[in-house]
């Protein structure tokens, strides 16, 4: 279009428009999970705590309950990790045609599945326990990490591969010298989805015996203690939300070089 | 195909109620895609020009997905209590980031060169914004609205949870009955109908965009 | 600063020390600069890139606001009125053309109109005119939009835009720039003709210099920060440039590209035998014979010249319409002196056949009468 004369004595300027959402995400993930911490311990101090909300709050409780969330999205993310990414780099290969676009369609028509109705159908199928809890979630968390591997993987510059083809690459080296280093960012988002939302989804583990934070919120709940339904959602708010922004970091500082 | 059978009387025996549910989970899904769709759009629109303040809203939006939804949906409960009301606050926080990163997205993708001529032909700012680039930007808006209704659909099932009705109630009934009879088909119904329901909710809203997306630019959604 | 102008007009604008500076950056894009354009002329701004010859054209309809100076327009110091008030009064054409997608052509056309709010009748009598005077038939084209068109079309059409509401202005930005060559050509061609019949004031900027001296009445070759190097009529820019800035953007060949001022209807048409169908070897004969002329031209029933015939193959065997060679290169009176040229070299003959915009015969063109109008160049009456 237009050209505007720039002449070599142009100083960079760092300002504030340059900033992307992506990296203002590291800040405001933090800043709101500073304010509901400051929430939740001003709320712990100052209000009254009667018998009832103390013993659901009871450290020991909470910390166990923690630990059983921390414990459940840990291997749920495992898991879906490892079905997530080779099914998504086998519908990318160029031998496997057109099932990816419908996939991808069917994946995002997935999201209307309500996860509250998922745990509760895999409990009929697979009974209580953590096991039913972790596939659940897993199962649930596959969709928009199965559609991000597909979509990621897609981006990949075609021309790197051609490239990487025509000095004479096999299937198997493009992929694990070429495009799975060019992925890692999409993938590494991906852990990062999914951990999120895994984390925040063993909150209604609670339902079918499963342990973790939800607890605390239904006991809450159930017995009419504002209390202690604030501190359990905020607890489990604050783990999301740190989650994401460690998640974030990684996505920063762990992609390849120049990528 | 008896499973189906047994399910469909089911359904019918309880008609009042499914539609209830189906009622309920509408309203929330309209409240809430009009509400956040109108925040969304008025935020995108005047944040165009602003680069700071498009990407701040963007990440703020954003970090309201990533509360999970119980703690999203029982967070307020001691300043607003049960119901209606903390469900729709959930929700129409969950709603705002599709529709306003399409709306963003949708608004900078308008060729600079139509944006060019059009300045140059001396159309105001807010002229230019109301007859070119909203209705450009408009088909990649409506994919987004069509995302945020369809994770409504899919999240409202957790207001059960707090007293705020939808479908989520014949899941809540079915997993509390359990093993007892209708349990099961309590539970489908609850699932089944969602997706139905998201569906429908879908297709209808893509033949809006048929017909409000003006000729020159059909097939051309995000 | 080299300036003649053929008469004591008004200008019809006036950019007055103007500059336009740009923060964080030292030097300003356009420093300075007094500049006149006068009415019915074509401006030329031609430079190299990022000499600021955009950023000036943007100034005159304040896309771009200028750090100081005045600007004028018909006398009046617009520099601080409405910019959109501005701008209606004022035809822009851009590069990549900008038409909106989702409107039809004729709403395209329409729009400045509609933004004066002219009354729906003459809105849609305006646009068909439009759309015939640079060549697309309405009724194909109205209701067409334009992801349908080619990129000449839509140009055209943007052409044709610009010119809605009957500016008195042009300002053009390198518009034929994306197109093929020999669409541009065509374009170009186009857009004289149409210029002698509206004689708008336009101002268009270029990095081509074959398409400065084409297109313009004079052109102005501009420095970094839009200085002017050198400002006059094309042929005294190529037979004395000013300097050696507008040496070296002149390039070599720079005597050559006066060809490319004249057009082919200065000169004196040679008349040629011609020949109709249906016609006898002995006819033919006699009439070469009569008018001295061992070449003859074969034209159909509606003056379509259709073969080259010469004495020779007239005389081998054969019916008079395969005798001879086809025509396959014919000569426009709007087309350059070296579109004739060339044209005249491919035939072995040495002349051309000039035709008019219908492709019917008007006359031949000979080196020699090519020549002899090239001799009297000089001090010459400029290019129409």
């Amino acid at each position: 279009m237009t050209s505007i004369a720039v002449t070599p004595s142009r100083r960079p300027r760092r300002s504030l428009s340059a900033w992307t959402s992506d990296q203002l995400d590291l800040i405001v993930t933090p800043f709101f999970a500073a304010i509901l911490a400051i929430l939740l311990a001003t709320v712990w101090i100052y209000s009254d705590i009667d018998d009832t909300t103390s013993r659901i709050l009871e450290p020991s409780e909470l910390l166990r309950q923690t630990y059983q969330q921390l414990y459940l999205a840990f291997f749920s993310t495992v898991l879906v990790i490892l079905v997530a990414v080779p099914i998504g780099i086998i519908v990318t290969r160029e031998s496997v045609p057109r099932i990816k676009d419908s996939l991808v369609s069917i994946l995002g028509l997935g999201q209307a599945i309500p996860a509250y109705g998922l745990i509760v159908l895999f409990f009929v199928w697979l009974g209580s326990g953590p096991t039913t809890v972790i596939i659940a979630l897993a199962t649930f968390a596959l969709l928009p990490v199965l559609r991000n591997t597909i979509v990621g993987l897609e981006r990949v510059d075609r021309s790197v591969i051609e490239a990487g083809k025509g000095m004479g690459m096999t299937g198997l080296q493009s992929l694990t010298r070429t495009e799975l280093p060019l992925a890692v960012p999409v993938i590494i988002a991906g852990i990062r989805t999914a951990a999120v939302i895994n984390v925040g989804m063993a909150s209604l583990a609670f339902l079918i015996g499963g342990g973790g934070l939800g607890e605390t919120i239904n006991a809450g709940l159930k017995l009419n203690r504002p209390t202690a339904i604030f501190v359990g959602a905020a607890l489990v708010a604050l783990i999301a939300l740190l989650f994401d922004f460690f998640g974030g970091l990684a996505q920063r500082y762990l992609r390849p070089k120049g990528v | 195909m008896d499973g189906l059978r047994s399910w469909f009387e089911y359904l019918s025996e309880r008609s009042d109620l499914v539609f209830t549910a189906l009622g309920e989970t509408m309203v929330y899904v309209v409240t809430v895609t009009i509400a956040a769709g109108l925040l969304a759009v008025v935020v995108g629109v005047s944040t165009r020009h602003r680069p700071f303040s498009k990407e701040l809203s963007l990440a703020i939006a954003s970090v309201f997905l990533t509360i999970p939804s119980l703690a999203l949906f029982t967070i307020f409960i001691p300043l607003v209590g049960l119901g209606f009301v903390p469900s729709f606050i959930a929700l129409f926080l969950y709603a705002i980031l599709p529709i306003l990163r399409n709306t963003t997205s949708g608004l900078d993708s308008v060729d600079p060169s139509v944006l060019e001529s059009a300045r140059g032909m001396g159309m105001t700012p807010r002229q230019t914004l109301w007859h070119v680039q909203l209705p450009l930007a408009w088909p990649i808006m409506l994919a987004g609205i069509r995302v945020s209704a369809m994770l409504t659909v899919g999240i409202s099932a957790i207001a059960t949870l707090v007293a705020g009705g939808g479908l989520g109630d014949f899941i809540k009934s079915g997993l509390a009955r359990l093993p007892l009879p209708n349990s099961l088909e309590a539970i489908w119904t609850g699932v089944i109908l969602s997706v139905l329901l998201a569906l429908a909710i879908d297709i209808a809203l893509l033949l809006l965009g048929r017909f409000t997306t003006p000729a020159g630019i059909r097939g051309k959604s995000a | 600063m080299n300036e003649t102008t053929s008469a004591p007009l008004e200008p019809l604008i006036r950019l007055e020390h103007v500059t336009k500076r740009y923060s964080g950056v030292e030097e300003p894009a356009v420093r300075d600069l007094t500049l006149d354009v006068y009415p019915g002329e074509i401006l030329v701004l031609v430079g190299p890139s990022g000499c600021g010859k955009s950023t000036t054209l943007r100034l005159i309809n304040r896309m771009i606001e200028p750090s100081a100076g005045t600007i004028l327009y018909e006398g009046e110091d617009v520099t601080k009125a409405d910019p959109n008030a501005l701008r209606r009064r004022i035809g822009y054409v851009i590069q990549q053309v900008g038409l909106f997608p989702h409107r039809t052509i004729a709403e395209n056309v329409a729009t400045v109109p509609r933004l004066l709010r002219w009354p729906k009748k003459r809105i849609k009598e305006r646009v068909d005119e439009l759309l015939e005077l640079v060549g697309m038939d309405p009724a194909i084209y109205r209701d067409r939009y334009p992801s349908e068109l080619s990129g000449g079309q839509a140009q055209r059409v943007g052409v044709a835009r610009a010119l809605g509401a009957d500016p008195d202005v042009l300002l053009m930005d390198e518009p034929f720039g994306a197109i093929d060559p020999i669409t541009r050509d065509r374009l170009q061609n186009e857009f004289l003709r149409l210029q002698g019949e509206l004689r708008k004031t336009i101002v268009f900027v270029t990095h081509d210099i074959d398409e400065a001296v084409k297109m313009g009445d004079r052109i102005a070759i501009l420095r970094e920060g839009s200085e002017i190097a050198q400002i006059d009529r094309p042929e005294v820019i190529l037979t004395d440039p000013a300097d050696d800035f507008v040496e070296n953007f002149l390039g070599s060949g720079a005597v050559l590209k006066t060809l490319t001022l004249r057009r082919v209807r200065d000169i004196e048409l040679a008349p040629m035998v011609t020949l109709r169908r249906p016609v006898h070897r002995g006819q033919a004969l006699q009439a070469m014979a009569d008018a001295g002329s061992s070449t003859a031209v074969l034209l159909d029933d509606g003056d379509h010249p259709l073969r080259w015939i010469d004495e020779r193959s007239l005389n081998s065997a054969g019916a008079i319409e395969s005798a001879g060679r086809p025509i396959t290169v014919q000569v426009q009176p709007e087309d350059t002196l070296q579109d004739a040229l060339s044209a005249m070299l491919t035939t072995s003959s040495g002349m051309a056949v000039v035709v008019d915009a219908r492709g019917r015969y008007l006359g031949g063109c000979t080196i020699e009468g090519l020549a002899s109008l090239l001799l009297h160049t000089g001090n010459g009456n400029g290019s129409a």
